[in-house]
């Protein structure tokens, strides 16, 4: 592998499923809004040849939601069970990544809401499990 | 497309040989990530010929200790290489296609060193 020579590029590299992928995603108060569970990537045409030259495909978004059971079953989940959260509120990208305000609703938590609305608050001690 | 689409799929060259399987797609971002980074684009794809997963990246990094871990990563994914987005010829729903005379790059992280 080493002998092989670099790829010429311009930028920061970095791979997807490495660096991207399961990562938490952090609101802009550093409050976690969930995982990176998948990439939405632009420019990619399946079963069509790609003309020499075309431009690079682009990841425009991230993507996040229920995927428990394709994680223990495989496969891949459904895309309506994925939240597409744009690119353009990425603020940053490191051990975790962190959005930016925004005004787009991230409802990727719902299954843990209702689990605390329906189930832990009814345990003995469960409406202060929070504090 | 989803990214999770494209990885595992089978990698072919121009006479339909099976070169690897795509297990990670490597992207530029034209300034620093930790800093508004602006979207990234797609280098090419990190095709590995013996494995259909990646060992958290170690055989893309200079990472040379412990040995023992280092020797056992670098055999297993022996002959990982990227292909240049340019390089690639069609993305099918089964397999990926590359151009004839495609050229095999260096899988290793500059930056992971």
């Amino acid at each position: 592998m080493s002998e092989l020579s670099a790829l010429p590029h311009r930028g920061h590299l970095l791979d997807a499923r490495l660096h991207l992928l399961d990562r938490q995603l952090l609101d802009h108060e550093d409050d976690p809004v969930g995982i990176v569970d998948d990439l939405e990537l632009s420019g990619i045409e399946v079963d069509t040849d790609i003309n020499p030259g075309a431009e690079a495909p682009q990841v425009t978004g991230l993507l996040s939601g229920q995927v428990l059971a394709t994680r223990i079953f495989g496969g891949v989940p459904p895309r309506s069970h994925l939240q597409e959260i744009p690119w353009s509120v990425v603020a940053c990208v490191a051990v975790v990544v962190k959005l930016k305000p925004t005004d787009v609703t991230i409802e990727v938590e719902w299954v843990e809401r209702w689990l605390r609305d329906r189930i832990i608050k009814h345990i003995p001690g469960g409406r202060h499990a929070a504090e | 497309m989803q990214l999770s689409r494209l990885l595992g799929l089978q990698v072919i060259d121009a006479g339909s040989h099976p070169v690897g399987t795509v297990v990670d797609i490597r992207l530029t971002i034209a300034s620093d990530p930790e800093e508004n980074p602006p979207t990234p684009r797609v280098v090419g794809l990190v095709i590995s010929p013996r494995t259909k997963s990646s060992f958290l990246g170690y055989e893309r990094s200079g990472a040379t200790a412990p040995a023992m871990l280092a020797a056992i990563a670098r055999w297993r994914h022996r002959g990982t290489f990227l292909a240049a987005w340019e390089d690639v010829a069609r993305i099918g729903s089964e397999q990926v296609k590359l151009r004839s005379g495609y050229t095999r790059y260096s899988a290793v992280l500059a930056s992971a060193d």
